[in-house]
């Protein structure tokens, strides 16, 4: 009688296992972002998860986490039962900031399930301002070392580090004023308490385009689609390009057939038109990158960030 | 009352003074590149400093004038006991939140808050503790679609 | 200006279309709920009901979800009113009269004058956006680290002075509550404070927790301790008259509304938790001014009118840098901008030229959103009020799980209710022993900008402290904290002083 009721049991539970697993997504998906609202990573990814909902079948919803340069929200991403429902935006800093702290997490801790942005970083000053150039800039820097004030979107955070090694690359010194993320740096410099900030797109495009700041350096190896007129850093002698690539990963663990749904889903909500439309509205360079790929790079990029982090701290 | 007033004094006194020297453990930096303790260790010993002045100020008052100021008289006698009990309640409510899921845990704590509270009669106690917990999970869980712990009844 | 008068009609056209109209009472009734329950306030409201948008067009969207802003910000006022639980951050000042009313039996009018002076300070507030929008965009620019900190150490310094009786026992809870914000990750450089390698103290200490705790839980605990005889009397059955507010409350209110609405309006423009300070200055601001300052703390209408018309403007301001400059100064904001963009709405300074649609048939909604909310509230005063008669020992067990559900649904986080546990048996013993909360929590808030203030500007100035008295703005704020600091102190020297003069002439 008793081996009966096990029995039942048993085929209970087999059964319910590939019926959860064959079901996914039950509910809707979260997305955890490591910042505050509004920044870039933030933006980009709500509009992702805006056009990838009707592919998924179920809405995508965006959280955020912000606090520590994004550790906060990685420890919690980590953390996160590996079933699929809960994803991490994996941006650069995701293997810069274990180089900085003593984190939980490296990059290991997550599977990756797709790369969707590939951005360049630059560096923007107000209109007014009295360098009008890459040269005059760099000039005035190396005349008066540790005084151009050059904000940026937090501590140790990846723009942080663009500028500290293009300080390297061009031999100058800056001043770095660190903000509690890309909205408040922008606010900064337009009020003119900072010299120049270190930004990534979509910060700061839509003043560029207003006129009310320039880009003084764009760190990328071909010149932005919006602004055809800025030249890169490199044309201008400085042989240095530096960006920020966001995509999407999830708790290690998480069965390959969920990573494959949300890979699906994903790649559909970044061929979208609206999320094109979106993109090039806020100047993001789209860049597919699969799974294999983007761990693949996130590997490169944490040896690369270790190294250029012990460098920088001699 | 006094001696409460000094007792409560000095808890925020070392309640700065541990503050002061758990921050003296990390990175203190200068004032132009402050390390991560600067912060809490100036806020450790500016809260002795205020405590210390609050202290000093309790012992140079005079009896009579504290007296004076005491409490109005009491209108009923208060007792600590439902305090506590209160306090374990929604700490036993919090402990197995995620085990046993809302809607029971919601069921359980009200039972056992309002039983707390005097309501003698169980049946009136079990249908609005019912009625409670059936009523909000409806609401946040299915009309607001917020997530809410389901545990063992699978809700 | 005159552009402006045309943009503004057009607007109205727009926001008064049957849809529009629908969406707009759609976002309100839901904001009003979200904003009700305790923890769940706008932003979590917005970000819920954004995927609800996406079918919608960009105007009629953010339509809603403003709607779902204010909404929040009504309904928060509720709770505060009849249960000192805080419905959201900003309701926290809301709680100190607010609540002492309705123990008197005066919630009617606590919520009535909620309603109406948040709909003055509305109506107000439109014009001043319409008209000042992009010059005062340009003032809040001029706000950067130094002015920042002058700013809050202001605030700070006059808050302590002005709630309960003891200037040093503020002082204390508001260095404690700095303290406490320090836990977590130091917002400057990113490193673990007092977090001792526990994962959910990394974030800090989370300030829902602590509001809902201190004020809502410890009210909860400090009306335990009476015996069952007490808790199972009603309260006094108001009569109908009686749930509106008197002529004299009215006219008593009238300033303290239109204070509260400048103040806020001009403090929503700063960056930060603008809401959550306007609040704070309306309230020390009243008290300052009026006749009867004793009753603050125990009941005094403009403690409550003031700040929810400072809230109000506060929140109508802070569209201003959103739509001006394309910035984000708070969450609920910072929310908005991303549903703009995906509705493919850039904001900025060029928003207002390119989809003038948007942006003015948004004011003339909010405006609209302003005045259904009053009509939606004013009706349910006395059911709100009423809520009160239910016997304490039923009503207080109902606003226990009220508080745990609402805590949790911030961060799905239990820790968060163990905080909040925490803090309500600290508020219960902080009751016994007459020290206030409001400082602490006000610290809580803004600890970590404050420091983050104060390293910026000493990064700036290479470590030179003159960099906050050399800029006038800076300069005026410390001077002022200093004169109010020391005001308690001088003021037995002033009346000694007084005296004498008048005995000798």
């Amino acid at each position: 009688m008793f081996k009966k009721i096990f029995f039942i049991l048993l085929t209970l539970a087999v059964g319910a296992v590939p019926l959860y697993g064959a079901e996914f997504p039950t509910k809707e998906v979260q997305i955890i972002i490591p910042w505050a609202a509004g920044g870039a990573t933030d933006l980009i990814f709500r509009a992702l998860a805006a056009t990838t909902g009707k592919y998924l079948g179920k809405a995508v919803v965006v959280v955020n986490r912000p606090g520590g340069a994004g550790a906060v929200g990685y420890t919690e991403g980590m953390q996160a039962k590996p079933d699929g429902y809960i994803l991490t935006a994996a941006v650069t800093p995701l293997t810069i900031v274990p180089h900085q702290v003593k984190t939980a997490f490296t990059y290991n801790n997550f599977a990756p399930i797709l790369n969707v942005v590939d951005d360049p970083s630059m560096f923007l000053v107000r209109s007014d301002a009295p360098w009008k150039s890459l040269k005059e800039f760099l000039d005035y820097a190396r005349k008066n070392p540790d005084m151009i004030t050059v904000g940026n979107s937090g501590a140790g955070g990846g723009v942080h580090l663009v500028a500290l090694a293009f300080e390297r690359a061009a031999g100058v010194k800056f001043n770095h004023i660190p903000f509690a993320g890309g909205g408040p740096s922008i606010t900064a410099i337009l009020g003119g308490h900072v010299n120049a900030v270190s930004v990534s797109p979509p910060e700061g495009i839509s003043q560029v385009q207003a006129g009310k700041l320039k880009i003084i350096a764009l760190f990328a190896n071909k010149r932005l689609e919006m602004f055809p007129d800025v030249p890169t850093v490199k044309e201008q002698g400085v042989d240095f390009a530096m960006g920020m690539w966001r995509g999407l990963v999830t708790p290690q663990g998480t069965p390959p057939e969920v990573i494959k749904k949300l890979h699906d889903a994903f790649k559909k909500g970044m061929e979208d038109p609206v999320l094109i439309k979106n993109a090039k509205d806020m100047a993001v360079n789209l860049s597919y990158v699969g799974p294999e790929d983007f761990g693949k790079l996130m590997a490169h990029d944490h040896d690369f960030y270790g190294k250029l982090v012990s460098e920088i701290k001699k | 009352m006094k001696r409460d007033e000094t007792t409560v004094g000095i808890v925020i006194l070392i309640f700065g003074g541990v503050t002061t020297l758990l921050s003296l453990r990390m990175p203190i930096g200068t004032f132009r590149a402050a390390g991560t303790g600067l912060f809490p260790l100036l806020l450790g010993i500016i809260l002795m400093i205020l405590s210390g002045f609050f202290l000093l100020n309790l012992l140079l008052r005079k009896e009579k004038e504290l007296e004076k100021k005491e409490a109005p008289v009491e209108a009923a006698p208060r007792s600590l006991k439902p305090v506590i009990l209160f306090l374990g309640m929604m700490a036993l409510a919090a402990l197995f939140f995620n085990s046993l899921g809302y809607p029971l845990v919601a069921f359980l704590l009200m039972v056992a808050l309002l039983k707390i509270l005097g309501l003698k009669r169980w049946p009136v106690n079990i249908i609005l503790s019912l009625a409670t917990a059936a009523a909000s999970y409806f609401l946040f869980v299915q009309w607001l679609k917020i997530p809410l712990p389901k545990g063992w009844l699978g809700i | 200006m005159f552009e402006s008068l045309q943009g503004l009609m057009n607007g109205f056209g727009i926001a008064t279309t049957a849809q529009n109209l629908f969406y707009c009472l759609m976002g309100a009734i839901v904001g009003t709920l979200v904003g009700v329950l305790p923890g769940l306030g706008p932003i979590a409201g917005i970000a819920l009901l954004i995927p609800a948008t996406y079918g919608l067009n960009a105007t009629s969207a953010i339509i809603m979800l403003a709607g779902i802003y204010y909404g929040a910000m009504y309904g928060g006022s509720t709770t505060s009113i009849l249960l000192n639980v805080p419905g959201e951050t900003a309701s926290v000042i809301t709680c100190i009269d607010g609540y002492q009313m309705a123990q008197k039996g005066r919630a009617g009018p606590a919520l009535a004058m909620c309603a109406i002076g948040s709909f003055v300070a509305g109506t107000i507030g439109i014009f001043g956006l319409v008209f000042l929008a992009p010059p005062l965009a340009e003032a809040a620019l001029a706000f950067g680290p130094p002015e920042y900190f002058s700013l809050m150490a202001f605030g700070f310094i006059v808050l302590s002075n002005v709630t309960g009786t003891s200037l040093i026992k503020s002082l204390m809870m508001a260095v404690v509550g700095l303290i406490i914000g320090t836990i977590g990750l130091d917002p400057v450089a990113g490193d673990a404070r007092f977090a001792f390698d526990y994962a959910p103290l990394l974030g800090g200490i989370e300030f829902v927790a602590v509001a809902i705790g201190l004020f809502g839980i410890g009210e909860v605990l400090a009306n335990v301790e009476r015996p069952p005889e007490v808790l199972g009397q009603r309260v006094l059955v108001p009569r109908l008259r009686e749930l509106f507010p008197t002529l004299q409350d009215l006219k008593r209110s009238i300033g303290a509304i239109l204070r509260g609405t400048g103040i806020g309006f001009g403090v929503g423009l700063v960056p930060g938790p603008a809401p959550v300070i306007a609040t704070y200055a309306s309230y020390m601001t009243e008290k300052k001014v009026s006749k009867h300052p004793e009753e603050f703390g125990k009941g005094a209408i403009e403690g409550v009118a003031g700040p929810e018309s400072a809230n109000n403007s506060a929140c109508q301001s802070a569209f201003i840098p959103l739509f001006v400059l394309g910035i984000p100064f708070a969450p609920p904001t910072a929310i908005l901008l991303g549903a703009l963009m995906i509705h493919g709405v850039t904001p900025g300074p060029m928003m207002i030229g390119q989809h003038p649609e948007l942006f003015w048939g948004v004011i003339a909604s909010m405006y609209i959103g302003n005045f259904v909310l009053l009509l939606l509230n004013l009706p349910f005063v006395p059911f709100f009020a009423n809520i009160l008669r239910i016997p304490k020992n039923i009503l207080l067990p109902l606003v226990i799980l009220f508080c745990i559900t609402g805590m949790y649904t911030v961060n799905n986080s239990v820790f968060d209710i163990w905080m909040m546990l925490l803090f309500g048996a600290l508020g219960f013993m902080m009751r016994k022993w007459a020290y206030e909360g409001a400082p602490l929590l006000l610290a809580l808030v803004l600890g970590p900008k404050l420091e983050a203030a104060f390293r910026q500007s000493l990064m700036i100035s290479h470590g030179n402290f003159g960099i906050f008295v050399n800029r006038p703005v800076s300069l005026v704020f410390l001077l002022g904290a200093l004169i109010f600091l020391s005001a308690p102190l001088l003021k037995p020297v002033w009346r000694r002083a007084q005296g004498i003069r008048r005995k000798g002439g």
